[in-house]
């Protein structure tokens, strides 16, 4: 498979709070029709990538929306996978391509959070889990807690493996102009946040973020472009407790696995990947989970800084600062791993660039696992 | 967001589900709530594998905090979970207390 992503854009992330979705999106999408140097006329389809619009605004319709927003009389289409959605969008405009009915595309994800109260975002969140869940009064960061304290019984996990996590991400996003936290941290910030659902604290969770992010895809590679050679998806339950095992998402081992096996390539090849780091403990099993490390390693590894800018050995992770530091617009996140992967496939990344990264893949994850994307992308070199 | 026609449907679920004993897989402690669940907060949560092999995610009542661990010895009782709206119906469901 080749697809090239011909143009790519993302806003600022952070809170915005002078700034509408459709003044994201209008950012986003106009950042990524200069970068791509093609006529906007050329663009077939529109998929909207969003979670929470329709519960939280009360606002569906999202791709007639968007597709007025941008001045486009084309097919637009809303893609909903909880905070997978922005990875579900690319996938499904991935396939349009394969389909031949389209040869240029545009994928837009986009979330407006801060706009509401807290527990309301929590409670809109909780519409990715189920309904059991939700009546056991659960958070996300409550059922990832829950798999990080079956992690840590299961391989002796630490709170100070998981804070390293944070530290590494905030160090990246210090490096990213576009990140909602550019501030360094220490282990001992994150272990001393006040806590949120034992054992996760405050710095161990991604924040409430308003951003967007757009790429273009076409079925013809431009010079320097990057191009995706695998895009697969899997699913898994809805909720946690249906699940055979607490220490892995069955879900990322499937996707990443069919899409090694797509790319005809391996995790040792990867030299730059964004991952799913909506908590601390879903960096780690992340890495587990796609092969990177054996079960049970990624926390001390992570600590060692064998993912970090600098000093990784073989690939960097979450060079934009990941959902923790970069930032987590839900809908929006799916977009922008593939929007950071591309601009370091291209060595457009400034101080975070990752040097001469050829291979580079995205993991998006919805709810606590029951959906996962993972997308590889090669740089072109035409 | 509360329908009183889910929760007649979920009747005979619950009445199904009372009086089951299992045991905590993992477990955490809410100390911030959604909406709905904030007169119960902090509370802790679980999942429990339940002595039929089915697994739950419940809330736990009548909790000591040094007695949650994995492997704590629940049963599963009817409790209000969140709290009722406007329309006035409560919602029951299902927790797990420590035996």
């Amino acid at each position: 498979m080749n697809i090239a992503v011909i143009g790519s854009g993302m806003t600022v992330f952070g809170e915005l709070w002078e700034t509408s979705p459709r003044a994201l999106a209008r950012d986003a999408v106009k950042q990524a029709v200069v970068d791509s140097g093609c006529d906007k006329k050329n663009i077939q389809a529109l998929y909207v990538a969003n979670m929470l619009s329709g519960t939280l605004g009360t606002q569906g319709h999202l791709g007639a929306l968007f597709a007025e927003e941008l001045g486009l009389s084309i097919p637009a289409y809303t893609i909903e996978g909880a905070c997978a959605s922005g990875g579900l969008a690319i996938h499904t405009a991935v396939l349009s391509i394969l389909s031949g009915e389209y040869e240029t595309v545009l994928v837009l994800g986009v979330e407006k959070m801060t706009d509401h109260k807290p527990e309301e975002v929590s409670s809109a969140l909780m519409g990715a889990g189920s309904n059991e869940e939700r009546l056991a009064g659960a958070t996300f960061p409550g059922l990832y807690a829950i798999l990080a304290r079956a992690h840590m019984e299961a391989y002796g996990t630490t709170e100070k493996e998981l804070a390293s996590v944070a530290v590494k991400n905030h160090f990246h996003a210090s490096c990213n102009p576009k990140a909602q936290y550019q501030k360094p941290i220490s282990i001992e910030a994150v272990l001393h946040s006040s806590c949120v659902a034992d054992p996760l604290k405050l710095l161990d969770c991604s924040p409430v973020t308003d951003g967007a992010a757009a790429v273009i895809l076409s079925k013809k590679p431009t010079k320097n472009s990057a191009v995706i050679i695998a895009s697969q998806v899997a699913t898994d339950t809805l909720g946690i407790a249906e699940r055979k095992s607490l220490t892995t998402l069955a879900a990322t081992t499937e996707a990443s696995y069919k899409a090694f096996a797509q790319a005809s390539i391996s995790c040792k090849d990867i030299h730059v990947a964004e991952v799913h780091d909506c908590f601390t403990i879903a960096e780690i099993l992340a890495l587990e989970d796609m092969g990177f490390v054996k079960k049970g390693e990624a926390g001390k590894r992570i600590g060692e800084g064998t993912f970090s800018l600098g000093t990784a050995k073989q690939c960097v992770i979450n060079s934009s600062g990941g959902l923790k530091a970069c930032g987590h617009p839900v809908g929006a996140t799916g977009v922008k791993q593939i929007v950071e992967i591309t601009d370091q496939l291209r060595g457009r990344c400034g101080k975070r660039q990752v040097k001469n990264a050829r291979f580079g893949l995205t993991h998006n994850v919805g709810g606590t696992g029951a959906t996962a994307v993972v997308h590889i992308l090669r740089k072109e070199s035409l | 967001m509360i329908s009183p026609v889910k929760i007649w449907r979920n009747q005979k679920y619950i009445a199904s589900r009372i009086g089951l004993i299992g045991k905590i897989i993992s477990w955490s402690f809410i100390r911030v709530p959604p909406d709905g669940f904030s007169g119960q907060a902090p509370y802790p949560i679980a999942v429990v594998e339940l002595e039929d092999g089915n697994r739950i995610c419940s809330q736990i009542v009548d909790w000591e905090e040094d007695s949650l661990k994995i492997g704590l010895n629940v049963k599963t009782v009817v409790r209000r979970t969140i709290e009722t709206t406007q329309d006035g119906v409560i919602p029951y469901g299902i927790k797990v207390k420590p035996i």
